[in-house]
C-alpha cells in the first residue's frame, strides 16, 4: 500500500517535471525549427505551419476527452513535431492504438475462433 | 439469418488479407545472419491493454535507459482508446533521450537492426483488416533454418512464430517498426533524410543535447546534408553558442543557398548579436526565398521584429565573417 502510494507520488512528480520541461520546449522566437523547415518543404503550402497551433489545440482537447490526465497532456504534446501533431489531429479517433482491444460478441466470436483455428488470424495466440 | 451477414463479411475480408509472403530464407540478403536471438533483451509481461508501454520499456531498457512500463504508461496510454498510438511511442522515446528511428517497410532493416544488437518494436494487427486487433510486440530474433520469428509479446517471454505468419500480421499493421538509437549511433543502412528528420524530432522535443549528438553524427556521415547543419545551428542557438550557430548556418546556406529557413535563422542570430545591418540583409533575402511557401508567415514575423529594432548600442559580436549574398 505504502509502496503503491509512493509509486504514485513518483509518477506525479515525474509528470510535473516533464510538464515544466515541455513549457520551455516550444521553438525559440524567430528561429524556424528543423522539423518545421522539413514539413514546409514537403507540404509546399502554408498549411502545415499555419495549422500547427490549431492541431495542438485540437489534439489537446481530444486527449482530455479520451481520458488522458490533463497534467501530462502538455508534456506529451511537446514531444511531437508539428507534422506529427497534424497527423494526430486528423486521425486520433481511428489511428491504430496498439492495445489488444477487441469488442465483439456472439456469432462474430465464433467466426473468429474458426479463423484462428484455420490460421487466418492470430488474436488468441499471444497470451 | 440476418446475423450471418457481418460474419461472412469478416471472413471474406480476412481471407483477402492473406497475401502470400516468402519464407524468411528466401528474403534474406546473402550477407545477413542465418539466425540471431538477442536473448539478453529484458521482458515485461504486459498489463491489460498495456502492450505499448511494455514494448517501449523493453526497447528503452535494452538501450540503457532505466525505465519500467509503469513509468511509461502515463506518457503514452490513452484510456478512451484502450491503447497507445505510434506517434506517442515515438514522442516518449525522445523524452527518454533516445532517437526513434522508423524503419523502412521491408524486413531487411529489421534484420540489420537485430544484427546491430537492437531489438525492434513492431505494430501487428492480429485480427482481420475490418476487425483489427492492434498489438505491439518486440522482435528479438529469427531463425531462417526453422523459418521462425522470435518475439517478446504480451505475457509470453519468448514466442516463436512462423515467419510468414509474423510477416502477415506486421503487414496488416501497416509495416510499422522502429528501434531506439543512442544519439550518435547511425545504423549502416540509415538514409540521410530519414535520420535527420528523426534528429529534428529530438530538437523540437527540446532534447538539445541528444539532438546535438545526433546532428554531429549525421554531419560526420553526410557532410553535405544541409538540414543536418541547419539543425546543428538551431541546437547551438538554443544553447546560447552564437559562434557555433553562425558557422553551422553559414554551412547550411553554402550547401543550400535557396533554403529560407537557414537564412531566417541566421538573420535572427545576427539581430541577437547586434549585427543589425547584416540581419536586415539576410531577412530580406529570406523573405524572397520564402515567398509562396509554408515558411512565409514565420519569416514575415522575423522580418517585422528585425525592422523594428533600434540601432544596437554595441557592435556586431559575430566578428568578420563573410556573410552570404
Amino acid at each position: 500500500m505504502r509502496t503503491e502510494r509512493f509509486r504514485r507520488a513518483c509518477v506525479a512528480l515525474v509528470s510535473l517535471s516533464l510538464l515544466s520541461l515541455g513549457m520551455q520546449a516550444p521553438a525559440v522566437a524567430g528561429v524556424i525549427g528543423t522539423s518545421e523547415a522539413i514539413a514546409a518543404a514537403q507540404d509546399d503550402g502554408p498549411r502545415a505551419v499555419v495549422e500547427a497551433t490549431l492541431a495542438r489545440d485540437d489534439v489537446r482537447a481530444k486527449f482530455v476527452e479520451l481520458g488522458v490526465d490533463a497534467a501530462v497532456v502538455e508534456s506529451r504534446l511537446a514531444a511531437l513535431t508539428e507534422s506529427e501533431l497534424q497527423t494526430l489531429a486528423d486521425q486520433i479517433g481511428e489511428a491504430p492504438a496498439g492495445g489488444d482491444f477487441l469488442a465483439v460478441v456472439g456469432v462474430v466470436f465464433v467466426v473468429l475462433i474458426i479463423l484462428e483455428l484455420t490460421g487466418v488470424i492470430d488474436i488468441f495466440k499471444k497470451a | 439469418m440476418k446475423r450471418s451477414a457481418p460474419a461472412v463479411a469478416a471472413l471474406a475480408v480476412a481471407l483477402t488479407g492473406c497475401a502470400a509472403s516468402p519464407p524468411l530464407a528466401e528474403g534474406l540478403s546473402r550477407d545477413a545472419l542465418r539466425s540471431i536471438e538477442l536473448s539478453a533483451t529484458p521482458f515485461y509481461p504486459q498489463e491489460e491493454y498495456q502492450c505499448g508501454p511494455a514494448a517501449l520499456a523493453t526497447l528503452l531498457r535494452a538501450s540503457g535507459v532505466d525505465v519500467a512500463p509503469e513509468g511509461i504508461a502515463p506518457e503514452v496510454f490513452i484510456p478512451g482508446r484502450r491503447g497507445s498510438l505510434q506517434v506517442e511511442l515515438i514522442g516518449a522515446t525522445r523524452r527518454h533521450g533516445r532517437l526513434p528511428y522508423v524503419l523502412s517497410a521491408t524486413a531487411d532493416e529489421m534484420v540489420a537492426e537485430l544484427a546491430a544488437g537492437r531489438p525492434v518494436l513492431v505494430l501487428q494487427n492480429l485480427g482481420a483488416e475490418s476487425l483489427p486487433v492492434w498489438h505491439y510486440a518486440v522482435l528479438i530474433g529469427y531463425d531462417a533454418g526453422r523459418n521462425v520469428a522470435i518475439l517478446r509479446t504480451g505475457r509470453t517471454e519468448r514466442q516463436e512464430v512462423h515467419w510468414q505468419r509474423f510477416a502477415k500480421t506486421w503487414h496488416r499493421g501497416g509495416r510499422f517498426a522502429f528501434t531506439t538509437l543512442v544519439p550518435g549511433e547511425v545504423p549502416p543502412h540509415a538514409e540521410a533524410s530519414r535520420y535527420v528528420e528523426a534528429a529534428a524530432g529530438l530538437e523540437s522535443a527540446g532534447e538539445h543535447r541528444s539532438a546535438a549528438a545526433a546532428y554531429d553524427a549525421a554531419i560526420t556521415r553526410w557532410p553535405n546534408e544541409s538540414r543536418a547543419w541547419l539543425g546543428r545551428g538551431n541546437v547551438a542557438y538554443a544553447e546560447g553558442d552564437r559562434n557555433a550557430a553562425a558557422d553551422a548556418y553559414l554551412r547550411a546556406i553554402l550547401l543550400a543557398p535557396e533554403d529560407a529557413a537557414a537564412r531566417n535563422n541566421l538573420a535572427q542570430l545576427l539581430a541577437d548579436a547586434g549585427c543589425a545591418d547584416e540581419a536586415r540583409n539576410q531577412v530580406d533575402r529570406a523573405t524572397r526565398l520564402a515567398e509562396g511557401t509554408g515558411l512565409a508567415p514565420a519569416v514575415a514575423e522575423t522580418r517585422a521584429t528585425i525592422k523594428s529594432m533600434g540601432k544596437p548600442a554595441t557592435g556586431c559580436a559575430l566578428g568578420d565573417r563573410a556573410w552570404p549574398d
